[in-house]
């Protein structure tokens, strides 16, 4: 697997991570490593732990790490706070972004701009100069201004969240970003525009992680890996085609691997 | 209890007002509310104690207003120094209600709600001297925005009564400010009338030093095409309850009520309010919020009466209390009664902490914790406060809020 | 504007269960002293502890006073003229359900509860209790193969002293209230259940409680204990002669679940309600409560309510075991002058509890309908969770809706949410249903239906279809 020449140091490397929530054991040894500029796609069943293995990398509290490491950048990240994998460029794009009543998306944006700045050794942003960076990254993901003076989320349609989650990636700039089913309940339209924001932001040092059921994201965004996940491991790793093979032949297919392991 | 004795053995009665008369006889049979009835059941009897442990202070000291007046047609009173009233006066429709107009309507007030047995306003109104009664009427629509102050001094307690009279298509805004110094006790009684086509914007802030306690109650009556909005908060008081009763007396009005309370370390803080609707088409729509930390105790009763009288009642009610500590306690009990049927009522309560899946979003952009919670707090603090008229640009309430607590 | 004549007539209902059996029947003397509780228990050979668990519950109910919280309002019972005692004449020693007196079988077979051989319900064991006594449980032997116990209470004190004496007044202590102490002082029958370790019962099981004398009152008393990994679905049913006195029927049911046990009790009652004037009626002050002991046990509490003038009942759960589950669905119906206190205590003690309210009110005529409840999270009940949904509806301008829940917490970690509404039926939805040719009282009827649709929902398949029935009755109006 994964023989392709990598010449810098990987950004992201999971290392046999098991872990659980209420004693119940949810990720049963999972392995990923990601090189800067990779594309990673991971697929399976609703409930294999894809978005249970997302959230554990951003460091949700609910969960326990009962085995294994997960380093960023070389170091590991295990005990670090959630903020703190965010201010060092771990980024969580959420499958149902939180809606957060009475605090203004603008506010939220900013002070999170900001403390990622503050870790990079960057100046922070006032109102001001923070409002001009906001409105050249709203034409990534074609947002009106009125978004801003909204509450997080609140009352935003599928869509609108989906774009709110990437423009918070334009403007944090990280390191890995973890896309946890951004396209699901996109039409077509939201669905291009979110694709080229990824891309826009996505460059040669970053790394992404897009966990999906369907082909139609990966049409546009193409994985240089596939991984399938099933009963909380990675029971297969392909390259982008082996996405198009799992489309057409469904999961059932993939009840063979785990036998065949 | 000073008071208690006090009262129990009053001597001189040759100074009283009638009213004075009637209240202190009936105080005399209750010198304490009855600890087994649903108002007083979970006051903490210790506190409410420490409360009449103070000798009753009758001349008023000065205090330090917590912010400067800045702006020229703001009215400023303070209850207890009533000199400032004639100025007033020659400048707007504000008149002060003469002695016999205060004891007039606070009598019909009372009757109006059936309170001639609520605890607090029997003491208030035996306890509060002619110096300390401020009734105003108010009349006209250009109204400069009214302060008014009542305060406790140390080692004391005060009794203050404000007396409003909002005539006819009158409208104003009105802040409340209740200042309670290091231990002291403040009695304060308002009662409010908004005649037809009124509107009012009332705030009430009160808020305590070390040791301080008070008894709030507010009464007031809607008649018609009124609307009263009221924006609340109460914190840093040993002990301190905010009783409330409205009375839309003929339906068809609006009621908008935005209140919050703030206990930390073993503090007391609770809101009783009672919003009845004698007629049709009467409108509420109510949040109280609470937010207890350390030992502390926070308590919410509210009931909302609907008789058959008040067909097409839209009301709601909201409870929504944070409990920060694992030795703190929230008691909260909303109450709907109602008997027409054609109307529209609902109520929630919820108990809970910080919202962990919110925190969470906020922390994976990289906003920490105590960010975090106070970028909630803040939200959870801001749908009240920029609700209490005035302040707003005075004194920033929020970060009073948040910085000192 | 709705018809409001219309909806009226709607409501009117006839009780068909207001026959009186013609039946001899043995009572004791009216009143109420310590020889007549030394009577009864002589009557029913009870051993000894129970004769001073019942004197000492007398001796705090004399010193208890009538509670008057819930403001019902109803004119003072004299509990000096009530028959506590009164049971059909019967040979002294039944063996097999052909030795009891046909009236009897006539009249459960006219309620619907066929106990006979030959018709007895399928799969749904029953044991019927007329007046004070119970008189046949049917399927004991095929329960008895599986170990579960299905009995009266009076032959569990015989049978099982042991059990009785060990978990009777646990979970409701004699002295908990004035109508527990009455009950625990005075109770007559009652039916007793045991599951024992690990034991699916293997059909549901049933009490049918028949009131037919006017001037007795009731008193049964029902304790069911569910060993670990055990579960039992319990139903019960009552109904009651029309008298222009009212009746006392103070019961009190005692549930426990230990270890991932799971007991749910269901109850629909339909006691004489009184006539449009208020006159006669049941009283119905009735304690129940279960105690989930066990490390995720689970008592759930699902009734419709229907009948009796007066009805003051709180089914509640104490929740001690980590993750135990409470539940309680409600539906109460109340019209003309009924008058319905009812609701639930949730005590979240241990870590990880769970418990959800549904509650349905539905007042008509001059009637009164409250909602009462206690949610509680203690110290200890650290990822506690409690969710309650209360919503009443209203038909008629006379009618009174009231809701009153009490919320406290303790536990900073823990989450409490409570939600009530009230509605009515709108014109604009009767106006879709008749549009659509759907007949006014059908109309309402379904209305109504819906509005109860997630606690009928809760109900076992047979009560779900009664309590559809008996609700569309009381709104079906002399038509139907």
């Amino acid at each position: 697997m994964q023989s392709k020449m990598r010449e810098s140091d990987p950004i992201l490397e999971v290392q046999n991570l098991s872990a659980s929530t209420d004693n119940l054991p949810i990720l049963k040894g999972v392995s990923l490593t990601v090189y800067p500029g990779e594309i990673h796609a991971i697929m399976g069943r609703n409930g294999c732990g894809k978005s249970t293995l997302s959230k554990i990398i951003a460091g949700h509290p609910s969960y326990n790490i009962t085995n294994g490491d997960i380093k960023f950048l070389g170091e590991n990240i295990n005990s670090l706070e959630p903020e703190e994998r965010a201010q060092s460029g771990i980024f969580l794009g959420f499958q149902y972004p939180i809606e957060i009543p009475g605090v203004s998306n603008l506010e939220f944006l900013r002070v999170s701009t900001n403390a990622r700045r503050k870790f990079l050794n960057k100046e922070e942003l006032d109102t001001f100069d923070f409002e001009e960076l906001v409105k050249e990254k709203l034409e990534i993901v074609k947002m009106n201004h009125a978004f801003l003076s909204r509450s997080v989320n609140q009352g935003f349609s599928g869509g609108e969240k989906k774009r709110n989650e990437i423009l918070q990636m334009a403007l944090l700039e990280p390191k890995v970003a973890i896309l946890d089913e951004t396209d699901s309940g996109l039409d077509i339209d939201a669905l291009r525009i979110v694709a080229s924001g990824i891309k826009k932001i996505s460059n040669a040092q970053t790394g992404i992680i897009l966990i999906t059921h369907y082909q139609r994201l990966l049409d546009e965004i193409k994985p240089n890996y596939v991984h399938v996940m099933s009963d909380g491991q990675i029971i297969k790793t392909g390259e982008s085609d082996l996405a198009l093979e799992l489309e057409e032949k469904g999961y059932e297919w993939t009840d063979n691997f785990i036998k065949e392991t | 209890m000073k008071i208690i004795e006090k009262i129990k053995t009053n001597k001189s009665t040759d100074n009283l007002t009638e009213i004075q008369k009637i209240c202190l006889h009936k105080l005399q049979s209750s010198p304490l509310p009855n600890p087994k009835s649903e108002l007083w059941r979970l006051s903490n009897k210790s506190k409410l104690s420490n409360f009449l442990d103070y000798s009753v202070n009758e001349n008023n000291s000065k205090f330090d207003i917590p912010y400067p007046k800045n702006s020229q047609s703001t009215v400023r009173l303070i209850i207890g120094e009533n000199f400032q009233i004639k100025l007033i006066e020659k400048n707007y429709s504000i008149q002060q209600l003469s002695e016999n107009e205060l004891q007039k309507y606070i009598k019909e007030q009372i009757s109006f709600f059936n309170q001639n047995e609520n605890w607090s306003y029997l003491l208030n109104l035996s306890l509060s001297c002619k110096n300390n009664i401020l009734g105003l009427k108010i009349n006209g629509s250009k109204i400069p925005p009214i302060e008014i102050f009542s305060h406790a001094s140390s080692n004391s307690l005060n009794a203050k009564t404000l007396v409003i009279f909002l005539e006819k298509n009158c409208n104003v805004e009105l802040l409340q400010v209740n200042l309670g110094q290091e231990n002291s006790s403040l009695s304060q009684s308002t009662f409010f009338c908004l005649k037809e086509n009124s509107s009012v914007n009332h705030g009430v802030v009160s808020y305590g030093e070390n040791r301080s306690n008070l008894l709030n109650s507010l009464n007031v009556i809607q008649q018609k095409n009124s609307s009263y909005n009221l924006g609340s908060l109460h914190f840093k008081f040993n002990y301190a309850r905010f009783e409330i009763s409205i009375k839309q007396s003929a339906g068809n009005a609006k009621t908008n009520i935005k209140g919050m309370q703030i206990t930390k370390k073993d503090e007391q803080i609770s809101t009783y309010t009672k919003i009845e609707f004698n007629g049709p088409n009467g409108f509420l729509d109510q949040i109280n919020k609470s937010l207890a930390d350390d030992k502390s105790h926070a308590i919410f009763e509210g009931s909302i009466i609907v008789p058959k009288i008040a067909q097409r009642t839209d009301a709601s009610q909201l409870s929504r209390n944070l409990l920060l500590s694992n030795l703190a306690q929230i008691d909260t009990k909303p109450q709907l009664e109602i008997i027409a049927d054609d109307v529209k009522c609902k109520h929630g309560a919820t108990i809970s902490q910080l919202n962990e899946e919110e925190l969470f979003y906020m922390r994976t952009r990289g906003i920490t914790l105590t960010e975090a919670s106070k970028l909630q707090l803040s939200s959870f603090f801001e749908e009240i406060t920029s609700f209490i008229p005035i302040s707003k640009d005075k004194w920033d309430l929020l970060d009073k809020l948040l910085n000192e607590n | 504007m709705v018809n409001e004549n219309l909806v009226k007539d709607v409501v009117k209902e006839p009780y068909k269960y207001g026959f009186v059996t013609d039946i001899e029947t043995e009572k004791i003397e009216k009143g109420l002293n310590e020889d007549i509780i030394k009577l009864i228990s002589q009557k029913k050979e009870e051993p000894k502890f129970l004769l001073d668990f019942r004197l000492k519950a007398f001796k705090k109910w004399q010193k208890m006073k009538e509670p008057d919280w819930a403001a019902l309002g109803y004119k003072k019972i004299d509990y000096q003229d009530i028959i506590y005692y009164s049971a059909p004449k019967q040979k002294e020693k039944i063996s097999s359900l052909d030795e009891v007196d046909p009236k009897l079988l006539e009249t459960f077979d006219k309620l619907g509860i066929p106990l006979t051989e030959q018709k007895k319900l399928t799969n749904v064991a029953v044991d019927a209790v007329f007046d004070s006594v119970s008189i046949a449980t049917t399927f004991r032997e095929e329960l008895a193969k599986h170990g579960v116990i299905f009995c009266s209470i009076s032959e569990a004190v015989k049978n099982h002293a042991d059990l009785i004496e060990k978990y009777l007044g646990t979970v409701v202590p004699a002295s908990d209230n004035y109508f527990a102490a009455l009950n625990s002082a005075v109770f007559s029958d009652g039916s007793f259940v045991y599951i024992p370790k690990g034991v699916t019962c293997p059909m549901d099981l049933s009490s049918y409680f028949r009131i037919n004398s006017g001037d007795s009152g009731q008193f049964e008393r029902t304790l069911i204990i569910a060993e670990e990994s055990s579960s039992v679905s319990y139903l019960e049913g009552c109904t009651a002669p029309m008298f222009d006195t009212n009746t006392l029927h103070a019961a009190v049911v005692e549930l426990i679940a230990l270890d991932d046990a799971s007991i749910k009790y269901s109850t629909v009652q339909n006691w004489y309600a009184g006539d449009e004037k208020g006159i006669g009626g049941i009283f119905n002050f009735v304690t129940k409560r279960g105690k989930c002991l066990g490390k995720r046990s689970k008592i759930s509490w699902s009734q419709v309510e229907t009948g009796s003038a007066i009805t003051w009942k709180y089914p509640s759960c104490l929740l001690l075991g980590e993750e135990s589950v409470g539940e309680f669905y409600s539906v109460a119906l109340t019209n003309n002058l009924q008058q319905a206190d009812t609701g639930t205590k949730m005590i979240h003690i241990g870590p990880k509890t769970k418990s959800t309210i549904v509650s349905k009110g539905i007042s008509a005529g001059n009637s009164k309908n409250s909602y009462r409840g206690l949610v509680k999270m203690g110290t200890k009940a650290t990822g506690s969770r409690n969710y309650s949904q209360c919503d009443s509806m209203l038909i008629g301008d006379q009618a009174s809706a009231n809701t009153f829940p009490y919320i406290k917490s303790q536990q900073p970690n823990s989450e409490i949410e409570h939600e009530a509404s009230t509605c009515r039926i709108s014109e604009d939805q009767l106006f879709y249903l008749q549009s659509r040719g759907i007949e006014f009282e059908e109309a309402v009827s379904m209305m109504v239906s819906g509005f109860c649709r997630d606690v009928f929902n809760q109900l076992p398949m047979e009560f779900a279809a009664e309590a559809d029935k008996l609700l569309a009755l009381k709104l079906e109006g002399s038509v139907g």
